[in-house]
């Protein structure tokens, strides 16, 4: 496909016009202590253009929010349930590829995973995440840098640039060069590559536009003023870029991956080791792009009242525990561990890839400094002596 | 798109007690028409308690025409204890049907053994009614010899008390009762479900067994039916899992089949079978069950 450009004043210009064309503009934004989150801009305008590293929380909470009202209970006595309905429309901008992918794997799990054994059922669809995912615009921006030395995107396929699953992919192109006047590019080729740089900060010149799907180019044709063709050379200068992203990859063999581990050959002391540093304070499944473990609750004020689905996880004793006390996972490493299986075995069983996207949040925010990045690596290194 | 977490309403229409702590409900969902109505024998719904939330039941009746429907619930929950205050002519939400079915067409001509302990009796009494009952009794010969084998806490905890005598009553059924504490009128047998095995007058080699009830009696009477012949792929179990949605989503209930997750475990680790059940997906037992085989059990490493 044709690839286009849009300088930085345009970017804003943009942005500024797809304000008004939703009913909420979710970007980045700093917050307490400068840390970045992503927020509903339209009204503020503190949305970040662009963005050194990665949001504390996922744009999931968005689409699977923490905590979530499914239904207005009309009446409890009456048992009267009416769906409550989030038709608001919203426009992501500044989504990081690894997000992105998550999107993607979340998207899978909860509208399109086929069941062909649930006779005469159908597919079961999540209703309520489909109706936010439909009425959303994704907006990436992909990364020049890795986001922290944890993160390991470009091993699980998730980064620095993302492959699908966006409407619009923002690419920034670096170089200091004179902003380009118009469709000619005039001035921005000339320039012998390098020599501008002030010194070690990179300053963006503009970003190489992906178009991923039909909504993002009904976005590029109605303000194509605010567009232009790209050049050969500002893929190849983003090529360029990114050769050093991440330095040498070493290629992990995910299918292996999960092979071991249906196999057990991981030992019990990693297990055991991993239990012993879990304290259950839940941050891995709550910062999590890919988690989707659920459980209801209702709250009632008098008859009426609403049902919630709050985010639930692995890591709680009380995740599979039944009303009569009874639990078949009783014991603390074996919560923790669901983890692990889930986004490292079971994704590869059910979809052929892992649903980890690298994103390294788990690890950042883990006090028992638990590393899946770690795991992943180690796991590699006993396929290796099996 | 149809909401798959909205619940139906259903009218209660009565409220049997079975024992001290157990009461079975017969609710009338709206719309006669209803797909809450066309489950089938081994089947769940979900109920739905305003602000007690949701808990899966499994069908404790065959399916009838007269949209009605019926669940046996023991109070042993917030929930649980919410529906035991309820009255007659109270609304509960419902959704539904989930999960598999018994293996309907592989028990045809078959001898049957069913196995419960306590409230687990009641997903087996669907496919018990409908071997009895099926087009007014007339596909009972399209089945063997069936045993049942039963064991409650106390005589009071037994369920479907009138219902058991009238299987009794049918030439090619006997119906076993045990109890764990017997009291004075008691003069039956008294211990765990396996010890009433020994009594069981069917061709293990040809046999089908259903099972249901806590998760230990799973365990061991599956492992006293394993030695007296029975094959394992005739074993099938309906177990029990926490849900929240019953539909794949919350993933409460998934079972992962790494084979040391269950450190609990205190059967042998069915080594040979190590390289054979590294194939073997992980399941939802909300989709993929509640009713399993012993063969996938033990694929997937779970006792109960």
């Amino acid at each position: 496909m044709q690839k286009l450009f849009i300088t930085k004043d345009n970017l804003q210009l943009l942005i500024k016009n797809l304000n008004n064309d939703c009913d909420e503009f979710i970007a980045p934004k700093r917050e307490h202590l400068d840390d970045i989150i992503f927020g509903d801009t339209k009204n503020d305008s503190g949305e970040l253009l662009d963005y050194a590293g990665n949001s504390v929380i996922s744009p999931r909470a968005f689409l699977l929010p923490q905590t979530e009202e499914l239904f207005k209970i009309k009446s409890a006595k009456k048992s009267n349930f009416v769906p409550i309905e989030d038709t608001r429309k919203r426009i992501f901008y500044g989504v990081r590829p690894c997000d992105i992918k998550a999107l993607g794997l979340m998207k899978k799990f909860f509208l399109d995973e086929p069941r062909p054994y649930v006779q005469g059922r159908g597919e079961f669809v999540d209703v309520f995440y489909q109706q936010r995912l439909e009425n959303s615009i994704f907006i990436a921006l992909a990364c020049t840098n890795r986001c922290s030395p944890n993160s390991f995107c470009h091993i699980m396929d998730a980064g620095p640039i993302a492959q699908n699953n966006f409407d619009l992919q923002l690419i920034p192109t670096f170089q200091n060069r004179p902003a380009r006047s118009g469709a000619d590019g005039v001035g921005r080729d000339s320039a012998p590559k390098g020599q501008e740089k002030v010194g070690s900060i990179p300053i963006t010149r503009g970003y190489l536009v992906e178009i991923g799907s039909k909504k993002g180019n009904i976005i590029v044709r109605k303000y194509k003023k605010l567009f232009v063709k790209a050049a050969p050379s500002d893929e190849k200068e983003i090529k360029n870029g990114l050769k050093n992203f991440a330095g040498k990859v070493k290629k992990i063999n995910f299918k292996k991956l999960a092979k071991i581990m249906q196999q057990d050959k991981i030992g019990q002391k990693v297990w055991d080791d991993i239990g012993l540093r879990c304290v259950i304070c839940s941050g891995c499944i709550t910062l999590c792009p890919t988690c989707s473990c659920f459980s209801i609750a209702d709250r009632l004020s008098g008859d009426k009242g609403i049902r919630l689905r709050h985010c639930d996880g692995c890591p709680f004793a009380g995740f599979t525990k039944m009303a009569g006390g009874n639990t078949p996972f009783p014991m603390h490493k074996d919560h923790i561990r669901r983890f692990f299986e889930h986004k490292l075995n079971i994704d590869v069983q059910r979809y052929g890839r892992p649903s980890c996207v690298g994103c390294s949040r788990c690890i950042q925010t883990c006090p028992g400094n638990i590393s899946i990045h770690k795991f992943i690596d180690s796991v590699e290194r006993i396929a290796e002596s099996v | 798109m149809k909401n798959e977490y909205l619940p139906i309403k259903a009218v209660i229409e009565k409220i049997i007690l079975e024992s001290l702590d157990a009461k079975t409900f017969i609710l009338r969902p709206e719309g006669k028409t209803n797909q809450i109505l066309n489950y089938k024998p081994g089947q769940f719904m979900m109920l739905s308690l305003a602000g007690y939330g949701e808990a899966p039941f499994t069908f404790a009746s065959s399916p009838s025409k007269d949209g009605r429907l019926q669940i046996s619930v023991r109070r042993v929950g917030a929930l649980t204890e919410a529906l035991h205050k309820l009255r007659e002519k109270d609304v509960v939400g419902v959704r539904g049907p989930y999960g598999n079915t018994f293996p309907l067409d592989k028990i045809k001509g078959k001898d049957l053994l069913f196995v419960a302990g306590g409230c687990g009796i009641a997903p087996l009494r669907p496919l018990i009614q409908h071997i009895f009952s099926a087009r007014g009794g007339k596909d009972r010969k399209n089945y063997g010899r069936v045993e049942i084998i039963y064991g409650c806490r106390t005589p009071g905890d037994i369920f479907y008390q009138d219902e058991i005598k009238s299987w009794e009553k049918d030439v090619k059924t006997s119906v076993h009762l045990t109890v764990d504490q017997p009291d004075a009128s008691w003069g039956g047998t008294c211990g765990v479900v396996c010890v009433l095995l020994p009594q069981i007058k069917l061709n293990p080699k040809t046999s089908l067994v259903f099972l249901c009830g806590p998760g230990v009696m799973i365990k061991f009477a599956i492992a006293d039916i394993l030695k007296l012949g029975f094959r394992e792929q005739n074993i099938y179990a309906s177990l029990e899992r926490y849900m929240k949605c019953g539909i794949g989503k919350c993933g409460h209930c998934y079972i992962n089949p790494a084979p040391s997750l269950y450190s609990s475990h205190t059967f042998d680790k069915v080594s040979d079978k190590k390289e054979g059940r590294c194939g073997v997906k992980g399941k939802y037992v909300c989709l993929d069950g509640p009713n399993f085989s012993y063969t996938q059990m033990k694929e997937l490493n779970i006792e109960s």
